[in-house]
């Protein structure tokens, strides 16, 4: 008797929440400080996110940056998984955190809602770079293994693995510079401190007259810049993007997570939504529950591989 | 381009625009003059308000709040020996010991007026020469950093006086504190003690705060009923008309301090204070009276002041066109313009003329208006603080510290970590360790060794990659002109004396 009426207890209030969802602001977490990339992106989703849950509800972005995101990814995967403490989440570098170190999460610590961008990393040289393609990089690096230096943006995130993820392909051989952040290692390119560089396309498309993008790691080619080539038109099977979307703590309620789902489904297909994502230079990828989960054990069993290949640190 | 300079102006002049230069301004100040609270903070509160804004109001707050903030640094510099902000450092110098002489007034006269003059040389810089200086950017990689790096620690161990014994155990404390959290190649934890807090390092206000402010407010709970003996809670203030004509032997210092912060801005990641105690140090090498330096020479506040507001606006220059923030301040601000849009590249000046070069404006009207807001309203309501019981004042700064140090990643661990520093500092400063080495050895000590590892590694472990072009070489000569010139110059002159 007990048991039935706690079970039908924890049925009304399941209800209950699922009818009165969501009752109180909802916290955002973002792992790096305000008007980084990912935190311009969660404040354009939570915006419109307001919208479509309707009746007055309440988004808030709350940035805990630091130790590379990692105290904000812990923050989401240790909340109460109640729908009210969603948080950013950045592939590979989310995970990647999960070899490296003793990390308080894993891949199976979340519950994927939605993932709005994907940006394809690219091989990129300056200009003024004598390399014309990306096969003159390469056989460049083949002929004098380490001679062709290449910049990152850290060690451990979606440049490094496209840097090592080309060498496994190829054969050439690269000295791995790891900068502090993308622009960082983009100057260095620009000023020919470093031959060559693999930062996501989103970081080169402003700088037209200055970088040469020799290909695109995508699996085809990005409207951003379809001029480029593929890895894959050139003979290269390499794939590597950095993702972000939203996601809460695992073992979220059935309902309160289809119920966001299906409004980040809506904020996705806003047309005002996409204007703002793509003034904002996002190229843009949706995936959905069960998508963004497969997307996402992928990217663990590529950055487990690496690090059990090469592991860098 | 020039073109698109005038056309942006009448749009800075629409009301809410320029209210939100104003109220930056105001605001700057109030924040710069609190012990604790930073520019960097101040605008990271704000970014994400300014979401909901329209561009050119924010970017005005923006602008209006740095420019403010680094003079405000020189108020509790000034008159409580407690810097406000990191790169008001040097302020302390001079700027103490005329407070204590009863000049207190005029040391932040000469602090408003300098850092006015800074600022508005750095924003001429910034809107007229952003492209070819984002060029001279460019030529500084890794290697060439690096010797910018030791040549501030040089110059700041050697120059500054003092005992340099002393001088350089606190500046190698200061370098092992930058050691600390995760080393900048592998990310190897150091010295962390498996504390996620520590992975990043230690936050330079966190620091700044405990070694500068703590000791300064002890001796104010000490001392209760002792009024120092001296002149301090008098200000001595006189009509800023009055005042300037007494400042114009100074030209040629605020023109090199511009020079220096401009330069020291337009390369990423140095900052206001390294440009404020270089621009003190060359200042003090051409005086005349090298010997009233540090017991309250004007000039000295000047030096300081012009310096650390010249580099202002020109840290945007590299953040606006490579997306390279000189400074921290600039990086929190890039995040600012990235909420409205604009992302940062030479395709930026193109695409958002009217926002970018409005911003640049406002730079500049921001460093004009600094001297008429904190020239006699900030000034004279700052210094009425300094009538507050003794007691008071040091519990009101207390909880200033422990506010602004919470705020910095809301966490208590800062808090604490503050506390800590406090005791270092006060030991320290009964044992006279000078404590402007520290500040710098963290600031220019994680610097040197992150570019000196990445330069190795371009150059696959050879240290010739160091030595490899002509910039590296210059900046090598210049630092072996700074450890030996002294020594030099004596021998020169001793010589001269024999005959």
């Amino acid at each position: 008797m007990k048991k039935t009426l706690a079970a039908v207890a924890v049925f009304l209030s399941a209800t209950a929440a699922q009818a009165e969802y969501p009752e109180k602001p909802i916290e955002v977490i973002v792992g790096y400080s305000a008007g980084g990339g990912t935190d311009v992106m969660a404040r354009t989703v939570a915006q419109f996110l307001e919208k479509e849950l309707g009746d007055g509800a309440s988004v808030v972005v709350k940035n805990m940056p630091g130790a590379g995101g990692q105290i904000g990814f812990t923050e989401v995967a240790k909340a109460a998984p109640d729908g009210y403490t969603l948080g950013t989440f950045n592939l590979p570098a989310a995970l990647a955190l999960t070899k490296d170190r003793d990390a308080d999460y894993k891949v199976n610590s979340f519950t994927y809602l939605a993932n709005f961008v994907e940006d394809p990393n690219t091989v990129v040289v300056a200009a003024s770079s004598e390399f014309q393609s990306l096969g003159e990089l390469l056989d460049a690096a083949k002929a004098e293994p380490g001679a062709i230096t290449v910049g990152l943006s850290s060690l451990g995130g979606n440049d490094h693995f496209s840097a090592n993820m080309i060498a496994a392909a190829s054969g050439a051989e690269f000295t791995l510079v790891p900068f502090k952040g993308a622009s960082m290692a983009r100057t260095a390119i620009m000023g020919g401190h470093v031959a060559a560089g693999t930062m996501a396309l989103s970081q080169t498309t402003s700088f037209g007259d200055d970088l040469r993008v020799l290909a695109v790691l995508a699996d085809e080619r990005s409207p951003f810049s379809p001029d480029v080539p593929t890895a894959k038109e050139l003979g290269l099977d390499v794939e590597m993007s950095s993702l972000r979307g939203i996601v809460g703590p695992a073992g979220m309620d059935q309902a309160v997570a289809e119920r966001l789902r299906a409004a980040l489904s809506a904020v996705n297909e806003n047309p005002e939504f996409q204007k703002m994502m793509a003034d904002q230079g996002n190229p843009m990828v949706f995936m959905v529950g069960d998508d963004f989960a497969a997307t996402s054990a992928a990217q663990d069993s590529v950055a487990a591989k690496i690090w059990e290949e090469t592991p860098w640190k | 381009m020039y073109n698109d300079l005038l056309h942006a102006l009448p749009n800075v002049f629409a009301l809410t625009n320029f209210i939100a230069v104003v109220i930056g301004v105001i605001a700057g100040i109030v924040v710069g003059a609190m012990p604790g609270l930073s520019a960097t903070m101040a605008i990271s509160v704000l970014v994400p308000f300014t979401f909901g804004l329209e561009p050119l109001v924010a970017l005005g707050l923006m602008a209006g709040i740095y420019n403010g903030a680094m003079y405000g640094g020189a108020i509790p510099a000034v008159l409580l020996r407690i810097p406000g902000t990191p790169a008001a450092v040097a302020t302390t110098f001079d700027g103490y010991p005329m407070a204590q002489r009863g000049e207190g007034g005029f040391a932040l006269q000469v602090a408003v007026v300098s850092s006015s003059i800074g600022g508005i040389a750095s924003a001429f810089a910034l809107m007229l020469l952003a492209p070819p200086l984002s060029r001279v950017t460019l030529l500084f990689g890794p290697s060439e950093v690096f010797w910018v790096a030791v040549f501030g620690l040089a110059s700041i161990i050697f120059l500054l006086g003092g005992n340099p014994v002393k001088g350089l155990i606190s500046a190698c404390f200061g370098v092992f504190v930058s050691v600390i959290g995760s080393d900048p190649i592998f990310g190897n934890d150091r010295f962390t003690f498996g504390r996620l807090e520590m992975l990043d390092g230690i936050n330079i206000v966190i620091l700044l705060v405990g070694l500068y402010a703590l000791p300064p407010v002890i001796d104010l709970l000490e001392t209760p009923l002792k009024t120092d003996g001296v002149n301090s809670s008098k200000l001595g203030t006189e009509s800023i008309w009055k005042a300037l004509p007494r400042m114009k032997s100074y030209w040629k210092t605020w023109l090199r301090g511009s020079l220096i912060g401009i330069w020291i801005g337009i390369l990423p990641g140095a900052g206001g204070s390294m440009a404020a105690f270089m621009s003190y140090n060359e200042a003090r090498r051409t005086s005349k009276t090298p010997e009233t330096w540090g017991e309250g020479e004007p000039e000295g506040v000047a030096a300081a002041e012009v310096a650390n507001n010249a580099d202002t606006a020109s840290a945007l220059i590299p953040a606006l066109t490579l997306g390279i923030p000189g400074t921290a301040v600039a990086a929190v601000m890039l995040g600012g313009l990235l909420v409205h849009g604009l992302q940062p590249g030479p395709m930026l000046f193109r695409d958002n003329p009217d926002i970018v070069f409005g911003f640049m404006w406002q730079f500049l009207f921001g460093a004009i208006l600094l001297v008429l807001l904190g020239g006699s309203l900030a000034t004279n309501s700052f210094a009425r603080l300094l009538n507050l019981p003794r007691p008071l004042l040091g519990a009101v700064i207390i909880v200033l510290m422990l506010i602004g140090v919470y705020t910095i990643h809301g966490r208590m661990f800062d808090v604490y970590l503050m506390l800590g520093f406090g005791a270092i500092g006060w030991v320290m400063d009964r044992l006279k360790f000078p404590l402007p080495p520290v500040v710098l050895g963290l600031i220019l000590g994680g610097f040197a060794e992150e570019n000196l590892r990445l330069a190795l590694r371009i150059g696959r472990g050879d240290p010739m990659i160091l030595f490899q072009n002509t910039t590296s070489l210059i900046l090598v000569a210049l630092t072996i002109a700074v450890i030996v010139g002294p020594t030099l110059k004596r021998r020169y002159f001793d010589s001269r004396m024999k005959m």
